[in-house]
């Protein structure tokens, strides 16, 4: 049973690394390495630290979105291909393909985030781009589990991207709409509507990452506990892709194919 | 395969003449819009407060009051002309440059902009403004900000020619705790401005107390207090 998950997997994982995937991340890190190189002409003190800071940013929203990319399209391919029917006509459950597909994101985002660590290393120092990389393959590996179950709930493209970004975004200004909120109930005097949409939005954020689940670039800037801010990251990510390898499941196991 | 195209004369003259109307329109407009943008002056924003920068930070909060203190430095360069600090609201600067501070309570960006650039303004009172804003920032962090308001004491005496408020501003520096690390010399401005003052009685009586109390131990800072008393008492007996 384990050798078929993993040829499976190896399977899916080819299907991915034949999008030209690494010229991609050279070109998303040679844009972003001239991008913040131009921060440090402007900047008047703090001029490494900013652009270091300003290099890791760039490449962790450019690589989350590539991942989310590659994860839905690779997917979309399998129900367009009619690749589940195929499947389901040999002796192979439906739990091994997720499985298969979280070992494929994870190898996905270690090939993504690999070229981080030299990166990293050369404008910001070893330590810090060692916490970097972890700490953005947690994120990535995060999000595209996001992806996963999105292609798998919506089958199309555009949606999934668009929702998971949703979520994603959702979970990082999560305190900007908690504050915003908070002060339209209080400018209300506490009005019915505004408390309602306030408890609704309440109600959400029990749904999506905490911010501790994602890479702190705050580490640029002084000298942080690398240990205890990953340790805190893995728990949060490791809860919430159990989470979400959970709704994969249940979302795939109902999926009727006319096999 | 390539399309045969008909030629420009078969197209409806209305539907040409259209066409190079709109044309001409829309460069007109373009160029007006180009003329308008370079000789007006785009004033400062009024800036959102701190916490809202925090939550648009997306956990990049440090990264992000960079940004912005470097947008904010950039404001004076509009199309490719430097704009004269006196056109600058600087009650508006100040609030930014208090946004910023708040948002990354460790940098030195903003006050530094404060102490080097815009205090390059000619105006009295916007430069009034930048000190007193210094001033302020450095009673909320001494230790970080003490350079600044050094330079700030320099600049009121200079740039401002308001000795009292200069040696207010160095007063401050040498009435921190000894657990403020700063060099003696900037604990030390207050004397030599209490001589500028011709205050000479008081600044023997510090200088006596300092050297009395042994709270100076460095042996090059004793010697330069020993000659200011020295200086200070012929002054007095002149």
């Amino acid at each position: 049973m384990m050798g078929q998950t993993i040829s499976l997997f190896r399977f899916l994982l080819l299907g991915v690394i034949n999008l030209r995937l690494f010229a991609l991340v050279s070109i998303l890190v040679i844009v972003a390495g001239l991008l913040s190189s131009f921060i440090t002409e402007l900047a008047i003190v703090n001029s490494d630290e900013i652009a270091a800071a300003l290099l890791a940013d760039m490449l962790r929203y450019s690589l989350v979105f590539l991942a989310l990319l590659l994860v839905t399209t690779s997917v979309a391919q399998d129900f367009e291909f009619k690749q589940f029917e195929r499947l389901l006509t040999m002796p192979i459950s439906r739990w091994q393909y997720i499985a298969a597909q979280f070992l494929a994101i994870a190898s996905i985002s270690s090939i993504l985030v690999l070229p981080v660590l030299p990166v990293i290393s050369l404008t910001a120092g070893f330590d810090i781009a060692i916490y970097w990389t972890l700490a953005l393959w947690l994120e990535v590996l995060l999000v595209g589990m996001l992806g996963l179950v999105a292609i798998l709930a919506l089958e199309k493209i555009p949606q999934a991207v668009f929702f998971s970004l949703a979520v994603y975004l959702l979970a990082k200004l999560s305190g900007l709409i908690s504050q915003m909120l908070v002060e339209s109930v209080k400018l209300s005097d506490g009005a019915a509507t505004n408390r309602f949409a306030d408890m609704v939005f309440n109600g959400i954020l029990n749904l999506i990452p905490r911010l501790e689940a994602f890479a702190q670039n705050d580490v640029f800037f002084g000298s942080q506990n690398f240990a205890a801010m990953l340790m805190a990251q893995l728990g949060t990510v490791t809860l919430y892709t159990l989470f979400l390898l959970a709704v994969a499941l249940i979302d795939f196991y109902r999926k009727e194919f006319n096999i | 395969m390539k399309r045969c195209a008909r030629p420009l004369l078969q197209v409806p003259w209305l539907l040409l003449a259209g066409f190079f109307l709109l044309l001409l329109i829309q460069i007109a407009f373009h160029q007006s819009a180009i003329t308008q943008k370079s000789i007006s002056y785009r004033p400062l924003s009024i800036p959102f407060d701190a916490s809202i920068y925090r939550g648009l930070a997306m956990g990049s909060e440090q990264l992000f009051s960079y940004l912005l203190a470097i947008r904010l430095q950039l404001h004076d360069n509009q199309a490719g002309r430097h704009i004269r600090y006196s056109q600058i609201d600087y009650e508006l600067l100040v609030r930014w440059l208090d946004q910023i501070q708040a948002l990354n309570p460790a940098s030195e960006y903003p006050i530094m902009l404060a102490s080097r650039v815009y205090s390059q303004t000619m105006d009295k009172a916007r430069l009034r403004i930048i000190l007193d804003y210094i001033d302020r920032i450095f009673m909320a962090n001494p230790q970080l900000h003490w350079r600044h308001l050094a330079e700030a004491t320099v600049i009121a005496k200079h740039r401002l020619g308001d000795l009292a408020l200069a040696l207010q501003m160095a007063q401050k520096l040498s009435n921190q705790p000894a657990s403020i690390k700063m060099p003696a010399w900037a604990r030390d401005i207050h004397l030599i401005l209490l001589g500028d003052l011709n205050e000479y009685e008081t600044a023997i009586a510090i200088i006596g107390g300092l050297l009395k109390s042994d709270a100076v131990s460095d042996p090059d800072e004793k010697l330069f207090l020993q000659e200011k008393l020295l200086y200070f008492q012929q002054k007095l007996s002149e």
